[in-house]
């Protein structure tokens, strides 16, 4: 009984003083929104005839659906097409933000919104890479995901930097991007756009009031408690994100996996050949003649596949191995981009699947990012103004590059 | 800012605060720069009971979600055939999600969806196209393609599986998510014949598009060399009725 109150006392000190996985959470972030900002952008010439209000799966069909599920899209809001444009340029910009880590509670909120607008209006051109991002979308909401690699963490330093020297900072941005936010969502909420399922709307105004406690509890002068309090709160839902991000992450590989195992042609060692064979998936003929040649390889592949998935959830519980499955299942998913095609679904899964990646591989990863942009920022800056950069402060710059 | 502080000493290898509140003065937050001691330690009873509470809600709101994600990812069993409405309102429709990816079996067939319209000409006589292999304009745009486009892979596939799915074997329209998809594929039809040019083709000239056809040609794939089994390898049909092509359709509303 002693051992498990220890025990127990213990856990909670954990999820409770830190947001755990600064770099794992970074990395998905980067990764997903990198994804999404690649795909937007590879869709631009598509766009209007996928999401647009007179695209094949027109404004009202999508409407007559959404009628009887409720999902979130702000692209029902007007069947304008100001509105749509709008729409597609703020998911881009909030992918890229989201991306680079400014203000990234709220791009990530506006991220989350760009992708369920764009997806939940057109539910019948996704695939499993939209399945993904969709999902994930929601759960970074609940991360810290920007402790380091971002904008925010570099900002946080230099701030921290004044404070030490006695400077005061004042953040206007933060409270201005707030009061807009929170205009269009008390517009869009008393609109009645915001009809149907509850759980985003919720959501959206849950985080921006949340933003403004934040804030007040850090203004606060009389005790430093309330500030307290909300950090630790915000490390425990993020600790419970990062548990469900992974948690999803191994159910994806657990069903795919033990629904394959059923199927007779996973089992007699053909499976790997039919997909590589279909007219919608065989970008490259000849590669995959040339990868299915050997019924033997297409077996050991086919048998593989289906080891990998069903056993990847519970290797994580030895380091060592779960590294070595997750080498496989990268590389089997970067494979998968070009053999079959599916370039946006296996970033997608690329992405997810680096929840897991061990903290030195981040680190070091990161390291060299930060050597070849400082590198790549010297060549360009060595012409111009040579002053410039020897008054950044170095610390500032690298922050959250494993220095 | 203390808070931060305290988080990194639980976690030495967080080289940085997090800052992901916009709104959030961060570290220029004036006030005394008292350092507490660590995360809940620092605070008093009223604070640690507001911290508890959130705990036990965060734990169960993490227990409910992936124990529903669970029940709808698994096959129908015990649990969600007494609770299967519980799950499907908590997962849908933001959460909804499919992961038997070419599970049980990968689909062994090639699909093509096939189209022809009927268009009158400028003096009024009717005439009807030849087939449009839709699919293989598909396939032929995906080939040596290192990404494919979503209007490529994935548009008419899944709106032929979509109608499939809400059509009896009559091919007659099952609720209104039937009517929904038979709206749907016409509309891709129409615009793919657009594309394609069907009606200068046909008339040589002018024309509009009166109505359209559909019908799916499903061939197997052939089974690997080194393998000894034989499949058939003549298609089979399956023919839509014509649907009738609204007249705004049909002068280029689709885009």
């Amino acid at each position: 009984m002693n051992r498990f109150s220890l025990a127990l006392s213990r856990g909670i000190a954990r999820v409770t003083e830190a947001a755990l996985g600064p770099y794992q959470t970074a990395v998905i972030r980067i990764g997903l929104s990198a994804t999404w900002l690649l795909f937007l952008l590879r869709e631009l010439p598509h766009r209007h005839e996928l999401y647009g209000p007179d695209g094949p799966w027109s404004w009202n069909l999508a409407e007559q659906l959404i009628g009887t599920n409720g999902a979130f899209t702000a692209l029902m809001w007007s069947d304008g097409r100001v509105w749509f444009e709008l729409v597609y340029a703020v998911a881009i910009l909030a992918g890229a933000l989201l991306l680079l880590g400014w203000r990234t509670r709220t791009m990530s909120v506006l991220f989350m919104a760009g992708v369920l607008s764009l997806q939940n209006r057109s539910v019948f051109v996704g695939d499993g890479g939209d399945n993904v991002l969709h999902l994930m979308s929601v759960y970074l909401v609940f991360t810290r995901c920007a402790q380091v690699w971002s904008l925010d963490a570099r900002r946080a330093s230099r701030a921290r930097a004044a404070h030490a020297r006695g400077e005061r900072v004042t953040d206007r941005t933060g409270p201005a991007l707030w009061c807009v936010l929170g205009f269009v969502l008390a517009a869009v909420t008393l609109a009645g756009r915001m009809e149907g399922e509850k759980l985003i709307p919720a959501l959206l105004w849950t985080v921006w009031v949340a933003q403004a406690l934040w804030w007040l509890a850090g203004r606060r002068a009389k005790s430093a408690e309330p500030r307290i309090m909300l950090d630790v709160v915000a490390n425990v839902v993020h600790n419970g994100a990062l548990l469900v991000i992974m948690a999803e992450a191994c159910l994806i590989y657990a069903t795919a996996g033990w629904y394959k195992v059923q199927g007779s042609r996973w089992q007699d060692g053909t499976a790997v050949y039919y997909p590589l064979h279909l007219e919608y998936f065989s970008p490259w003929p000849a590669l995959a003649d040339l990868l299915s040649a050997s019924g033997t390889l297409v077996m050991l592949v086919t048998y593989g596949t289906v080891l990998v998935q069903v056993a990847f959830p519970f290797t994580l519980f030895n380091r060592r191995v779960k590294n070595v499955l997750l080498a496989v299942m990268i590389t089997e998913h970067a494979v998968i981009a070009v053999v079959l095609g599916l370039p946006f679904f296996s970033l997608a899964m690329i992405a997810a699947d680096a929840v897991f990646l061990p903290t030195a591989f981040l680190r070091r990863l990161g390291g060299r990012a930060a050597r070849a942009r400082d590198r790549l920022l010297r060549r360009h800056r060595r012409t111009p103004v040579t002053g410039q950069h020897a008054e950044e402060d170095p610390e500032a710059t690298h922050v959250g590059f494993g220095t | 800012m203390d808070a931060y502080d305290q988080g990194e000493r639980g976690h030495p290898r967080a080289p940085g605060p997090s800052a992901p509140d916009p709104s959030a003065p961060g570290p220029s937050a004036p006030g005394p720069h008292v350092a507490p001691r660590t995360g809940i330690a620092a605070l008093s009873l009223r604070y640690q009971v507001g911290v508890a509470l959130a705990l036990a809600v965060v734990a169960a709101a993490v227990c409910v979600h992936l124990g529903m994600t669970f029940l709808h990812v698994a096959p129908p069993n015990t649990v969600t055939k007494e609770h299967g409405q519980a799950v499907d309102d908590w997962i849908y429709p933001e959460f909804e999600q499919n992961w038997k990816l070419f599970a049980p079996n990968p689909l062994q067939q090639d699909i093509s969806i096939q189209a022809r319209a009927e268009v009158r000409d400028g003096e009024g006589a009717t005439v009807t196209t030849g087939w449009y292999d839709l699919s293989a304009e598909d396939g032929r745009a995906i080939d040596g393609n290192l990404l494919p486009s979503h209007t490529q892979q994935n548009e008419l596939r899944r709106a032929w599986d979509f109608l499939v799915a809400t059509h009896d074997s009559e091919n007659r329209p099952v609720g209104l998510r039937g009517s929904l998809s038979e709206s749907y594929l016409r509309r891709i039809v129409v615009l793919r014949l657009g594309r394609d040019d069907a009606v200068r083709a046909a008339t040589g000239g002018g024309g509009a598009v009166e109505r359209v056809q559909v019908r799916s040609r499903t061939s197997n794939v052939p089974p690997p060399g080194w393998s000894r089994e034989k499949v058939s390898t003549t298609p089979s049909y399956r023919e839509l009725p014509w649907w009738p092509v609204p007249r705004a359709e049909a002068e280029g509303g689709v885009r």
